[in-house]
């Protein structure tokens, strides 16, 4: 058996002349956890229900585990059956738990008698046992996103595919799913791919993390991003204007309206307004702190919020609390006009 | 006034007495409209799938064109159906005309546009994601096909329930393709036109509790389908 579960080669998927999807080649190993990073709008769930094969993509091809996909043809079926995909906010049928979960094993002929051991399986591994019997449709957006995980898994698939299975839902929720796609590709040994737009989680959980970013791979994931416009002012100076009428000093040769990236690793956070440069420093209120890989993830308000990545070392050297003013410096090489 | 509360109570009475005519009548009613609500049923669900799930050429006419018919005159549908079945039609063949056979054709041809037009929409709402999910669970076309039918059962039977009321209640087409012969196509409704035209109020009056009875009935059950939809 191959360890390589996807190959993907040209594949494209547009939708009203728009390309939303454009990959040149790419390869996912089995086994492993991979992250899907973008931001909205970036391809992702196109992607994965693509490679979940419940759409047809507009040209290109894809293997999986050596057997080409004929999106076409009636063999779908049977790949479409290795491979589950649990949507964002997905769908539970308005009926019980227990009847949630069996109709994937129904359609797979497995016998009733066999059908509840299964099912009480799936349910404590996320937890839910005491909600067998349950209304589905009355669950909760936690209870919903752990019941349609343990329905995935009564598909016995190799692959299970998630779309955003945290967003929308509250910290405590979020650590008990991670839990659970932890669990599954360990214990279970399914391979699992996901798509997030929090980088954090993606470090946390994937073992191999993948950059969208408008339909194609990036070779890092786009932060910060904003609309605005690039205009030049009468000395010669050239201002990106955000819609929030914060201004940017870019380096481009654009105008009119653009998306810029701003890259977190760029930005420095100062105490004072020393180095004070209006059209590169902004005052803005420290709101959130993090570890990452041994630096520090910073968000600053300045009227959007903008993440910072600054090492340990620098952090310690400032002396703020989460709160408090500070001055934040935005030179525009870190700013990327896309 | 005193004759309508004469025949009130004679009705009564006669609901009472159980009078053979008077339940042979509400028997034929009842046969040809359920059967005919079946056949819309079979042609009209399977129908709003279709339109619901395939695209096609002048799928928005046809939506459009279902939706006038939906306000089809029963007598149009009558003369239309008579120009077939009689003896000079092209079906005239099979003796078709004055037969409860004929009023069920009639009617189920009325409802069916009721029956498609509102599987359609009862489909419509059902968000995508319900036959995804079932597509991504292993389920075949037909399978997932189930699971919409499921979420949407309620608004169907619902409609299945307006179209029943709509063919019990109506007239033209049983008069016109049934020809209210007496012990054979006599329904509630060309009885009581008959009875009116006598100017004999007794048989109309009771037959008109019971229409009402039946429609209340109907609306009873509706109403809970449509709860049930909402919940």
């Amino acid at each position: 058996m191959t360890a390589v579960l996807y190959e993907i080669k040209t594949l494209r998927k547009v939708y009203d002349g728009r390309a939303v999807l454009d990959l040149e080649s790419l390869r996912l190993e089995r086994g492993k956890i991979i992250g899907l990073l973008g931001p909205n709008g970036a391809g992702k769930t196109t992607l994965l229900e693509i490679l979940a094969f419940l759409l047809r993509p507009t040209s290109g091809r894809v293997w999986f585990q050596g057997e080409e996909a004929d999106f076409a043809g009636s063999g779908i079926m049977h790949l479409r059956r290795k491979v589950v995909l649990v949507q964002q906010k997905p769908i539970l049928f308005t009926t019980t738990v227990l009847k949630n979960l069996a109709f994937p094993l129904k359609i797979r002929k497995i016998q009733e008698k066999s059908r509840s051991a299964v099912i009480q399986e799936l349910l404590d591994l996320v937890g839910m046992r005491e909600f067998t019997n349950a209304p589905a449709h009355k669950l909760s957006g936690g209870e919903t996103q752990r019941i349609a995980i343990a329905r995935a898994l009564a598909c016995f698939p190799e692959v299970i595919l998630l779309d955003e299975p945290t967003s929308n839902l509250d910290m405590e929720h979020q650590i008990t799913i991670e839990r659970i796609i932890h669990n599954v590709n360990v214990a279970k040994g399914i391979s699992v791919i996901f798509t997030t737009h929090n980088m954090m989680q993606a470090s946390r959980l994937a073992d191999e993390t993948l950059f969208l970013f408008e339909g194609r791979l990036a070779r890092s994931v786009h932060e910060n991003i904003f609309t605005g416009i690039i205009e030049t002012d009468s000395e010669g100076a050239t201002y990106c204007l955000l819609q929030n009428g914060l201004k940017l000093a870019v380096k481009s040769e654009k105008t009119g309206p653009v998306r810029v990236s701003i890259d977190p690793g760029g930005l420095k956070i100062e105490e004072t307004g020393e180095a004070f440069r209006p059209d590169h420093t902004f005052r803005g209120k420290l709101i959130q702190v993090a570890e990452e890989h041994g630096r520090v993830r910073a968000t600053v308000d300045v009227g959007v919020p903008l993440s910072v990545l600054i090492p340990k070392e620098s952090f310690r050297g400032l002396h703020v609390t989460l709160g408090e003013e500070v001055w934040l410096t935005c030179p525009p090489d870190s700013i990327q006009v896309l | 006034m005193a004759f309508l509360t004469d025949s009130l109570l004679s009705a009564c009475l006669l609901i009472g007495s159980l009078d053979p005519e008077l339940i042979f009548i509400i028997y034929v009613s009842l046969k040809v409209s359920f059967l005919s609500t079946f056949i819309a049923g079979l042609v009209g669900v399977p129908a709003g799938f279709f339109i619901a799930f395939k695209e096609f050429r002048c799928k928005r006419i046809l939506i459009t064109l279902l939706n006038t018919l939906l306000a089809l005159p029963t007598v149009v549908v009558g003369l239309f159906v008579y120009a077939f079945l009689s003896r000079k039609g092209i079906f005239g063949t099979f003796d078709l005309l004055y037969t409860q056979k004929a009023i069920i054709i009639g009617q189920a041809i009325l409802i069916i546009p009721i029956v498609t037009t509102f599987t359609f929409s009862a489909i419509s709402r059902i968000d995508d994601r319900y036959r995804k999910t079932a597509l991504t669970l292993g389920a075949n076309a037909i399978q997932a096909a189930g699971i919409v039918f499921r979420e949407a059962r309620f608004g169907i039977v619902a409609s299945m329930i307006l179209a029943f009321g709509r063919v019990i209640a109506e007239v033209g087409i049983s008069m016109m393709l049934g020809g209210n012969v007496k012990g054979f196509t006599r329904t509630m409704t060309t009885a009581m036109a008959l009875e009116y035209d006598k100017g004999e109020f007794v048989l109309a009056v009771a037959l008109g509790i019971v229409l009402l009875a039946a429609s209340f009935a109907m609306n009873i059950v509706f109403n809970y389908f449509q709860g049930k939809t909402r919940e």
